[in-house]
């Protein structure tokens, strides 16, 4: 009965609010390290949730919502062994991911996919596809057929049955819809950085980080 | 055999050929059974037994029901006729033809008029050669060496497989189950020599003879009809009282060369493994092709789909006996009224599994545009190429490793196939100063390079670059987004305007190269800020009077 009890509570998909949880140092499981101390801090198991569906709302592209994401990608591009290397992909970009600047942030271009299809609704597909086939490390998906709560529970399971960190980039209209995702991110472009206010956290709690880049 | 037995040549006495005794083969002289006729030297003596043959095992297969199982499968009362000169007789018949009372031999009218119902089919001697071609096709995952003797006769040289394959009982029963599942009817004989094995199978002997030594006495009993001599040879044979092998063995070498041929005392000769019976064997053709008809015009994808999933199983087993794996194949759908429809399927990696295919076909077959209803479907792949297969983990190991159904490749493929090859790709970078040509794609489906070996990697250190991004991202000073086109920005007191007047930041960055060529550039880059706070890649023409402004892209 305890070990069945036991089992439940380390589920992480559980919520039990952060007294319950222990201290958020130490949430029962290994997050990703974003490489920006100041957000570890604030995020459950010091890191990205991987195999888990992050969206990032923003309103503008360029507010800083790939350099967020480019020291957890570059760690990710560059397994310690080779026969775990998976893809990178891109899928439906709004524009060119620019190589000598992925380069530049440690990216391993060899493992890079970019992905661009016709439709809106293709782009779910193939993120379906890239994030259930376990050949994805992320997926990253820009893509405005990505409008509701089904779409994003489908990408959640999709993200834990591959083994793989999906992250979306939505407009920030769909601020008030109920998300599956295991983390939900704003970007705001603040007077002395970009800061990060953290809408949802699976195991964690919301909060503001100003200027997330910085000390 | 011991030479020195054989009485001393004397030109008038001739060596009869040796009678059977007890099943040892051992022949000895008979003095009573004497030819009169004269013969040439050479075949007076049979030649001995070879002192220290390799020793070969064949296994003959015999479809004495080919010819109707080549043209039906169907369970209703079938038989399969002969037309021979406008006389049509029934060739074969199935289990329930026979039970109502159909026989071989019957006119066609005569067995409609007992069965209404019987279906019938002409005889096809050339579905017949394809069956077996196919069958000899499929016998060569038991040994390297299939001869088709004839269209119903298969000999398969075992005795380098019988190690491999668990010993002659199981290859034996494996063969026979086999084949039982491909819907064939066979009698399966083993002998040394190919034509003994051939003989027994097509008498019926279900019987294995492994010691050359027996082989005399077990073919003697077998009648005349199994040699597959012309009716002639066998009606005068018969006449002379000769009515099994046995007696053809006990008459006078010379006397029956003369009579019945040379070629007929070799074939005797070489059954008893007296002489060496050289045998080419069969090579299927190295390029994949099968057809399936549809028994009516099918135009459920469901259904086709089955159609195509079994063409492919065939596909593998055709790739598997050769440790071969092809690249690119092509399904073609044909129609009564309309010309094909093809459809081509390619992957990166040679592969050879039919999930693979399947799915790829799948993904395609979906939006494919079927004209019509189909009729039969055919698949051609192209040339194999030697399948390299990976290591795979033994499960006990205890490394848990996540689960990599496909390769990396096959993600991009299957995404190619469903959105369009071009629209999937990797990307590069080129040592070039223009920016807008310092990258480009790199095929996704192509050899991925190796970590070591990524073209420009330097290993960035990881700590270095967070620190560099803790002080201010600005000092990377390439913006991760391009845009496709530079884009003419307007320009407010001498400062260029996007959403907001621009604050330059950093710069000027003068790029001025690749007058070689017609597209030089001379611009003087800028890191800008916009008023909502996005970092923008800028710059300014000086080639041009007017200076224009340009955003090329943006700090992501």
């Amino acid at each position: 009965m305890n070990d069945a009890l036991e089992k439940l509570l380390q589920n992480p998909r559980l919520w039990r609010g952060q007294a319950a949880a222990g201290s958020l140092n130490k949430p029962g499981w290994q997050g990703l390290a974003s490489g920006y101390p100041k957000l570890d801090q604030h995020l459950p198991g010091g890191g990205w949730p991987q195999h888990a569906l992050t969206e990032i709302l923003l309103e503008y592209y360029g507010t800083g919502e790939l350099a967020l994401l480019m020291p957890a990608l570059a760690r990710l591009s560059q397994p310690e062994d080779d026969a775990q290397a998976r893809w990178i992909a891109w899928i439906a970009p709004p524009f060119e991911p620019y190589p000598p600047a992925l380069l530049q942030w440690g990216v391993n271009l060899s493992r890079v996919l970019i992905v661009r299809p016709r439709k809106p609704a293709e782009a779910l597909w193939a993120a379906e596809q890239a994030l259930s086939s376990g050949n994805c490390a992320a997926v990253l998906l820009w893509s405005d057929a990505f409008n509701d709560t089904t779409a994003s529970r489908r990408l959640q399971l999709a993200a834990e049955k591959g083994q793989s960190w999906a992250i979306a980039f939505r407009s920030l209209s769909v601020l008030s819809q109920p998300s599956a995702a295991a983390l939900r991110v704003q970007l705001k472009p603040g007077e002395k950085g970009t800061d990060l206010g953290i809408l949802k956290s699976r195991g964690g709690r919301p909060a503001v980080v100003q200027d997330y880049a910085g000390l | 055999m011991p030479v020195s037995d054989k009485p001393p040549a004397i030109s008038r006495e001739v060596t009869p050929t040796p009678s059977v005794k007890g099943g040892r083969g051992q022949y000895r002289p008979a003095p009573e059974q004497q030819s009169f006729l004269l013969a040439p030297a050479e075949q007076v003596h049979p030649p001995p037994l070879r002192a220290n043959p390799v020793q070969r095992l064949w296994l003959c297969i015999y479809l004495p029901a080919l010819a109707l199982e080549a043209v039906s499968d169907v369970a209703e009362a079938f038989a399969v006729f002969e037309d021979k000169q406008g006389i049509r007789k029934i060739l074969l018949v199935n289990a329930k033809a026979t039970a109502a009372g159909i026989g071989p031999g019957l006119s066609v009218n005569a067995a409609l008029a007992l069965l209404p119902t019987l279906g019938f089919a002409e005889r096809n001697p050339q579905r017949e050669a394809q069956v077996s071609r196919e069958l000899a096709g499929w016998a060569e995952k038991f040994t390297s060496c299939v001869c088709i003797e004839a269209p119903s006769l298969l000999l398969l040289e075992i005795a380098g497989s019988l190690q491999l394959f668990g010993g002659l009982k199981a290859l034996r029963q494996r063969i026979t189950l086999s084949l039982e599942s491909q819907g064939f009817s066979a009698a399966i004989a083993i002998a040394p020599t190919p034509l003994a094995a051939s003989w027994l199978a097509r008498a019926g002997r279900k019987v294995c003879i492994r010691d050359p030594q027996n082989l005399a006495g077990k073919l003697a009993p077998l009648p005349l009809s199994c040699l597959n001599w012309p009716d002639s040879v066998c009606a005068s044979l018969s006449g002379m009282g000769v009515t099994s092998v046995g007696d053809c063995l006990r008459l006078p070498r010379a006397g029956f060369a003369k009579r019945f041929g040379a070629s007929r005392l070799l074939q005797l000769d070489r059954a008893l493994d007296r002489l060496p019976d050289p045998r080419t064997s069969y090579r299927t053709p190295e390029r994949f092709a099968a057809e399936y008809e549809l028994d009516a015009e099918q135009s459920d994808s469901t259904l086709l789909l089955n159609a195509c999933q079994e063409l492919l199983v065939r596909l593998e087993h055709f790739l598997l006996t050769r440790q071969m794996a092809v690249q690119h194949v092509q399904f073609s759908f044909f129609h009564l009224r309309a010309p094909a429809t093809h459809l081509a399927l390619g992957c990166v990696q040679a592969d050879r599994a039919v999930q693979h295919w399947y799915d790829l076909l799948a993904i395609k077959f979906e939006r494919l545009d079927l004209p019509e209803p189909v009729i039969a479907m055919q698949l051609c792949a192209d040339q194999g190429q030697p399948f390299s297969a990976k290591t795979g983990i033994l499960p006990f190991t205890g490394q848990v490793t996540q689960q990599q159904s496909t390769s990396l490749t096959q993600l991009a493929e299957r995404l190619g196939a469903y959105i369009g090859a071009e629209s999937v790709h990797g990307v590069m970078t080129v040592a070039e100063h223009r920016p807008q040509y310092a990258w480009s794609s790199r095929s996704a489906v192509a050899d991925v390079p190796r970590c070591a070996s990524v073209p420009g990697y330097q290993g960035a250190d990881y700590s270095q670059l967070t620190e560099m991004q803790r002080n201010n991202s600005l000092i990377l000073r390439r913006p991760l987004w391009m845009l496709r086109e530079p884009e003419l920005l307007t320009t407010r007191q001498n400062l260029p305007f996007y959403q907001g007047t621009l604050t330059l930041l950093d710069g000027p960055e003068r790029l001025e190269t690749g007058w070689w060529d017609d597209d030089g550039i001379a611009r003087d880059y800028f890191v800008a800020r916009n008023t909502k706070g996005v970092h923008l890649w800028v710059y300014q023409n000086r080639s041009r009077e007017d200076g224009a402004w340009y955003l090329h892209g943006i700090f992501g």
